[in-house]
């Protein structure tokens, strides 16, 4: 940040005098400080990008360092120590092939749901005339300014009438379809012209076979937009699982996790810490590397998928 | 608006297959938005229903409820546990949103510059926050933060400072749990403002540019104010947020040390766990008034000033 406002206030205070002569054309002093600028640039964007990275490569270094070091020097690391130990025993202790057991069903079936569902809905909203068709997207728009905590008691007491505590079907169909795809792709579809759409009527197409072979493939780049953001959501989701099912048998990745976190901090008696803390960084490495590894790869439509509600609302 | 269109292809489809491919179109949406309803009325709409009445009821999830009136509202407005929680949410408020507005602007502009090298790079750096799971992360601020045996201390420490109790003592812990929220969240922030600065005209900057005004001039002159719309998403969108925080407080610090970290959500949650559902409900459509009025305001100064 130091280096950022010197070179600023250094860029203003000598930009000042010397506006009339930059007509006259000092194209050497502006170029020199053009660089100093971008030196200052990427000191300050990189120092940045390392306060943003720090947390999570500790945390995967320190994973592999035997578990009494994470705590005596959190701030060392010794290849020649390198070690699984915490892995090993974290394996053991905690249930998270369980859990993620747990989150890829809920994944998939909630991820179904939502991608194929939303999108129908949304079509309708964008393309077709119905009775109640303001009301209702009136309704889906004030349900995404309401916090979700709002509707956790409800629901709660709800699922407690079906008896589905501590079941899938409390997991996944809550918030199945959510109002924010909905909003999103009636954006997306309303971009398709309507002349599409008439030319496939003409061709004898079925009403739904104008959604399934000329709206679906045409907002191709949407869809994949709303599947990284609906992966990450069901992903990352916690609120809700912990609230419904937090019985062993259906704890999610997330609830697993959170668990091991109160054991910490429930339990600090010293040579029990250092290998709880150990399983603890073992346990989020693992849960935040397949997250880590879709994000690079799909880069693209992951800032897509988070822009996308956004700014054109 | 679409009438026109939508006529005219009715007729050329009347021609094909007279009136049954135009029943189709006109049910064809009932079925559409059929399964969407379903879920949306079932685990969106009644529950809010539901919250609504409850919220007037003395109910504890058990047995018969009770019809209480404006009971629960008032018993909230006039306990300090309610007001202390919306002081808690205020001030992780004043923490975090506007060291990230300047931070994501200054940001945003830096890595908009289309001869910037590595904006890759850094883009993805600063979205990792973003995409990791929450409930991993907290746990690793546990641990990173931990008094005795915590990387921070450790680097304080070597730099000869004294230890700090950044979970352990209330003066402590909401700046630890706003650096978590602002190390999360400015990722996103950045990229919200990066496409809003990407609509502003290039044109503007090569007119000042002319006029001779520095780089600092023309971020304070053409950027900030171009840009004002999409801040003050920003800010909306990040005040829902840090109103409703609670994951942060429920995985780090259990709301504690002596309530200091029991936000306006996690006070929520407590009334839930104590099976205090007509409290609960209550609070909750306290939380929503307030958190839409702040929007509101929001939204109005912005207008004001267009």
């Amino acid at each position: 940040m130091a280096d950022m406002t010197l070179t600023e206030r250094d860029q203003r205070e000598t930009s000042a005098p010397s506006t009339s002569a930059t007509e006259l054309g000092p194209v050497g002093a502006r170029g020199s400080r053009r660089s100093q600028l971008r030196i200052g640039t990427h000191a300050f964007l990189l120092l940045l990008m390392a306060g943003f990275l720090a947390p999570v490569a500790w945390a995967l270094v320190s994973s592999f360092k035997p578990a009494n070091d994470i705590i005596r020097a959190p701030l060392s690391f010794d290849p020649s120590t390198f070690t699984l130990d915490n892995y090993v025993a974290m394996f053991h202790d905690v249930p998270i092939a369980h859990g993620f057991l747990n989150t890829a069903i809920v994944l998939i079936a909630k991820g179904a749901i939502t991608m194929f569902f939303a999108p129908l809905a949304a079509y309708a909203f964008a393309k077709y005339e119905f009775v109640g068709k303001n009301i209702i997207f009136g309704a889906v728009l004030i349900t995404l300014m309401l916090p979700t905590i709002v509707l956790i008691i409800p629901l709660l007491l709800e699922m407690k009438t079906f008896g589905w505590v501590n079941t899938y079907q409390a997991l996944i169909l809550p918030g199945a379809v959510d109002a924010f795809a909905i909003f999103w792709m009636r954006q997306v579809i309303s971009a398709v012209p309507d002349e599409l759409l008439d030319a496939a009527r003409v061709d004898g197409c079925s009403e739904f076979g104008i959604f399934w072979r000329v709206i679906v493939p045409v907002i191709r780049p949407g869809l994949a937009g709303l599947a990284v953001l609906t992966i990450m959501n069901i992903y990352n989701d916690f609120v809700w699982p912990v609230v419904i099912a937090s019985s062993e048998q259906m704890a999610t990745l997330q609830v697993v996790l959170s668990t091991l976190a109160q054991n910490i901090t429930g339990n600090r008696i010293g040579a029990d810490y250092a290998t709880v803390t150990g399983e603890l960084l073992a346990a989020s490495s693992v849960a935040l590397i397949p997250l880590l590894v879709l994000f690079i790869v799909l880069q693209r439509h992951f800032i897509n998928g988070i822009l996308a509600g956004s700014v054109k609302g | 608006m679409t009438a026109l269109p939508a006529t005219h292809s009715a007729a050329r489809q009347r021609r094909r297959r007279p009136g049954s491919a135009l029943i189709r179109r006109r049910l064809a949406p009932y079925l559409f938005v059929l399964p969407f309803l379903a879920i949306f009325f079932a685990f969106s709409v009644y529950p809010l229903v539901f919250t609504a009445r409850l919220s007037f009821t003395n109910w504890r999830g058990t047995g018969a409820a009770e019809w209480v009136g404006w009971d629960n509202y008032t018993y909230l407005l006039s306990n300090p546990g309610f007001w202390g929680s919306l002081g808690n949410s205020a001030v992780l408020w004043l923490l975090i949103v506007p060291i990230q507005l300047v931070l994501g602007v200054i940001v945003a502009v830096l890595l908009n510059s289309a001869t910037l090298r590595l904006r890759g790079m850094y883009r993805v750096a600063f979205i990792v926050p973003f995409v990791t799971p929450l409930v991993a992360v907290a746990q690793i601020w546990i641990v990173l933060f931990d008094q005795q045996y915590g990387a921070v201390n450790a680097v304080l420490g070597g730099l000869g400072l004294p230890d700090v109790g950044w979970l352990t003592t209330s003066e402590w812990s909401k700046p630890t749990l706003a650096l978590l929220f602002l190390w999360k969240t400015t990722g996103f922030i950045v990229i919200i403002l990066l496409s809003g600065l990407q609509s502003i005209d290039n044109s503007l900057y090569e007119a000042a540019d002319l006029d001779g005004a520095s780089r600092v001039r023309q971020i304070w002159s053409i950027t900030v104010p171009l840009l004002r719309r999409t801040i003050m998403f920003a800010v909306v969108l990040q005040t829902l947020a840090v109103f409703q925080m609670f994951a942060e407080p429920f995985v780090v610090t259990q709301g504690g040390p002596y309530n200091s970290t029991t936000t306006a959500g996690y006070y929520l949650y407590n009334h839930i766990t104590r099976a205090d559902l007509g409290t609960g409900a209550a609070n909750s459509f306290l939380l929503v008034i307030l958190v839409m009025a702040l929007s509101l305001l929001f939204v109005r100064t912005l207008r004001a000033k267009d």
